[in-house]
């Protein structure tokens, strides 16, 4: 062997030694990546399996560079195993030792190295579940190929906000998007707190000391959310999470004095107190599980889309039909009721669910006094509820919250509220009224009388109105009804001096009986039952028939059974005669 | 003994068959719409109410029926002064002490107290009784309706209560009337057996011989079945009758038109009233 070719041999060995510690030492510094890559994150497949066949000519290549990719491609593509690899060995080659700097136009610098530790024991490193290569990330800039092209960002900052924006490619909805985004004058990106090779992950995030970075900057910046609590929450919530817990909404939305401005120009708070919610029906007390903010606002997303709805109200009631995903029977009755008929109309004023029941802070059934269901009505409907609050249901209920007296939902039902001007509604009131006065046992309590409703019945009024087919008529009663002379929402106590029930009585009589003479009046009987005391002409007529009519009848069947007696005595004898 | 052989007697000349036609048909109406609203309570009287148009409809019946009831009435009047005045028949539907005794023998009789049934004249005790128990409850009927049709003009005069009670006698009544007719005209007419002469206007030999002796043997006897005098001035006793009965009829068909339409009791239709139900409060309280 002469020296040329021990020389050769020499540096065949050294070569070839030379690929196997390259081969071996990528081989332990990556495991299993192109698999995790293709599964994890199919959106970057392509580029993870095209990227090396982009590997660049190398005529063009730097003299040094040149066999150290060559011999990493060939590892590359050579590798026999098929142990998946990325193909960013190439750039890690050069970035891993290298002075260079890219120079923006603003003059700032930016080392180009990078700390391939720092990046191997990062959440996006070799030892993490899924590691990502180079390119994954330093793809939207542009096309990374060598020699890079020109950086087209005219700063640092600008260039990071680039870079930036390849996270939200796998973090959906991450919390950066909290803070000013990217088009914010002063952008927060997410490099800004995570870095850039050095992403940890949330776990190493939650805790006080990492969180304490958070707030920090809150502090300076004058941002509200620096809860140590809350933040954590926040942030262990707030990544790859499907759907996000009230507590991550909440970090802004409890914010108070936060509002939505609709394009109408209405002004909406969209702050929400998190205690009352958490209070509310939907909260601890839910029969579930508490309610999460996206159970009912669905297919938000941080940053929200812009509102298209016209107005605050209009945006109320496309709100309301969340409400049905759950209370699918009384959604569908308040669609039945005379609110759900004005809303059908077109008429916005009229109540939805969350008019009544409150959107967050919806109470627990129960809860409140029954005075509260009539506050409610109040909200719409005042006028009638002054009415009401003077009548003597009104005082018993707001004035000593008797359970007794009936409410506005007592009469007018709760989520099928029908019209009460209807001829089914004129009728049926005095069944209405009945269903408490008729109470003997509800009654006596208070000392009334239950004959009211039987005596109202027994009159021709109250007849006319037991035998009205309000659906065969078509139109109401036109006889009196309970509330034609006792009021309707400010029904009094009879002997309340200002019932005046007595005194009105002819007036009344005479919105129907135009004619009506005082004495006319005295044919209604007060809701007595005739006596030898109190109407003592009708008591002795019917006395008069109570005695004539069995007398009579007995006088006929005595007479027609004594003729039968005689007829069936004939009869036989007539056989008898026939047989002998 | 079947029909064909029975000699049949005229008992009922044609306009008592017509007088009874109309009160058949007027007092049929007047208790099938009249007798649900007594029982108004009761899920059946509501469905026949409604099978016959509703509440409305039916008292708009029950009033026209009331009308064709009161001018059966005069009619009736008309008929009886006429046989009384012109013909000078004998009003043989009065009630006579011989009735109380008919009662007492039959009774006996029926008992098997006594051999043979009392011998009854046209009109027997219980024909009586069911005839004034017509015109009495036909004037009760007619007097109560009459005040419950016009209250307002009724309490003019007299008191309030006078309705109410009224309209208790009227509903009493009605009860009344129905079962006198269902219990004790049926059973006489067509359960013990059935008598037709109301329509046909003859009785056969039978039924003459048991319910109506006196009457059998007395046309048995060549007597006329409807006597009459003949009285010398029955020509301008007819004439006078017709013309007081023209004036008379014409005047009570105008009193008849005029009771009953001359009062608006009621409005027939609410007045509409609208009030602002929508107010809502201006601070709405949290």
């Amino acid at each position: 062997m002469n020296r040329e070719k021990q020389v050769r041999f020499g540096f065949g060995v050294i070569a070839t030694l030379s690929l196997l510690a390259v081969v071996l030492g990528l081989f332990v510094l990556s495991p299993a990546r192109l698999v995790a890559e293709e599964t994890v994150h199919p959106e970057l497949a392509e580029v993870a399996v095209s990227q090396p066949a982009a590997l660049p000519n190398s005529a063009n290549l730097p003299e040094n560079v040149d066999f150290m990719l060559r011999m990493a491609y060939q590892a590359q593509v050579q590798e026999p195993t098929g142990h998946p690899q990325t193909g960013d060995m190439a750039c890690k080659m050069c970035h891993s030792d290298t002075d260079a700097e890219v120079e923006f136009e603003s003059g700032e610098t930016m080392p180009v190295q990078v700390d391939l530790a720092a990046l191997a024991m990062s959440v996006h490193g070799e030892s993490a579940e899924n590691p990502l290569a180079c390119y994954d990330c330093h793809i939207t800039i542009n096309d990374y190929q060598y020699p890079h092209e020109e950086v087209t960002a005219v700063n640092l900052q600008d260039y990071q906000v680039q870079t930036a924006a390849t996270c939200e490619r796998c973090h959906n909805r991450p919390h950066i998007t909290n803070h000013p985004g990217q088009d914010a004058a002063i952008p927060v990106t997410c490099t800004s707190c995570h870095g850039s090779h050095e992403v940890q992950s949330k776990e190493t995030w939650d805790s006080d000391e990492a969180v304490k970075a958070c707030t920090d900057c809150h502090q300076q910046a004058g941002v509200e959310l620096t809860d140590t609590e809350q933040m954590r929450t926040l942030i262990r919530n707030g990544l790859f999470a499907d759907e996000t817990d009230s507590d991550y909404c909440l970090a802004c939305h409890s914010q108070p004095g936060l509002t939505m401005t609709f394009p109408n120009g209405d002004v909406k708070s969209v702050t929400v107190d998190p205690e009352a919610f958490h209070a509310s029906a939907h909260g601890a007390n839910n029969s579930w599980d508490e309610l999460q903010c996206t159970d009912c606002h669905t297919d938000y997303q941080y940053p929200h889309e812009e509102i298209t709805i016209e107005s605050a109200r209009e945006f109320t009631i496309v709100m309301n039909q969340a409400c049905e995903e759950c209370h699918v029977q009384y959604f569908e009755k308040s669609l039945d009721s005379v609110h759900g008929a004005a809303l059908l109309d077109g008429n916005l004023d009229a109540a939805v669910c969350t008019d009544c029941h409150g959107a967050h802070d919806t109470p627990v059934l129960g809860d409140e006094p029954r005075a509260a269901i009539s506050h409610t009505c109040e909200q719409c409907h005042s006028t009638i509820y002054n009415e009401y609050a003077e009548s003597v249901h009104g005082e018993a209920l707001i004035g000593d919250d008797n359970q007794d007296v009936p409410n506005c939902i007592d009469c007018h039902g709760v989520h099928d509220i029908h019209d009460p001007t209807t001829a089914a509604a004129r009728a049926r009131s005095p069944e209405l009224c009945a269903e408490c006065h008729a109470n003997e046992e509800l009654m006596t309590e208070y000392d009334i009388s239950t004959d009211v409703f039987d005596t109202y019945v027994a009159d021709f009024h109250g007849t006319t109105v037991a035998l009205f087919d309000y659906e065969h008529e078509g139109v109401p009663p036109n006889t009196a009804v309970c509330y034609d002379c006792h009021g309707v929402h400010s029904i009094k106590a009879p002997d309340d001096p200002h019932a005046n029930l007595q005194e009105n009585l002819v007036e009344n009589c005479q919105q129907c009986h135009p004619d009506a003479s005082a004495n006319f009046a005295d044919s209604w009987l007060g809701h007595y039952r005739p006596s030898l005391e109190n109407f003592p002409i009708i008591y002795l007529v019917n006395l008069f028939y109570l005695i004539v009519i069995p007398f009579t009848l007995v006088f006929f069947i005595f007479m027609i059974a004594t003729d039968i007696y005689r007829r069936i005595r004939e009869r036989g004898h007539k056989k008898e005669a026939a047989n002998e | 003994m079947s029909k064909e052989t029975q000699k049949m007697y005229p008992r009922f000349r044609m306009w008592a068959r017509i007088e009874h036609i109309i009160l058949l048909v007027s007092f049929t109406v007047l208790a099938l719409t009249g007798l649900p609203q007594r029982y108004f309570e009761s899920s059946f009287a509501v469905d026949m109410i409604n099978a016959m148009g509703g509440i409305t409809t039916v008292r708009l019946v029950h009033r026209y029926a009331a009308i064709v009831l009161v001018l059966g009435s005069v009619y009736h009047l008309f008929l009886g002064a006429y046989r009384w005045y012109v013909k000078g028949e004998r009003m043989r539907i009065m009630l006579r002490p011989k009735d109380a005794v008919d009662i007492y023998e039959t009774v006996k009789h029926n008992l098997g107290l006594q051999e043979e049934p009392p011998k009854m004249p046209k009109f027997n005790f219980g024909e009586k009784i069911e005839y004034w128990a017509v015109i009495w409850g036909t004037a009760v009927m007619i007097m109560t309706g009459f005040m419950l049709w016009n209250p307002i003009a009724i309490t003019q005069l007299f008191p309030g209560q006078f309705i109410p009670a009224a309209k208790t006698a009227h509903s009493a009544e009605a009860l009344l009337a129905v079962l006198s007719i269902v219990i004790w005209h049926f059973y006489n007419v067509l359960v013990k057996h059935r008598n037709w002469s109301i329509f046909t206007g003859n009785l056969p030999e039978n039924q003459m011989k048991e319910e109506h002796m006196l009457e059998y043997e007395r046309i048995e006897a060549g007597g006329d079945p409807y006597p009459g005098l003949s009285l010398k001035a029955q020509k301008s006793r007819k004439r006078a009758y017709f013309i007081v009965a023209t004036a008379v009829g014409i005047l009570s068909l105008m009193a008849i038109y005029w009771l009953f339409t001359f009062e608006e009791t009621a409005i027939t239709t609410l007045p509409a009233v609208t009030r602002e139900v929508f107010v809502p409060l201006a601070t709405s309280v949290p």
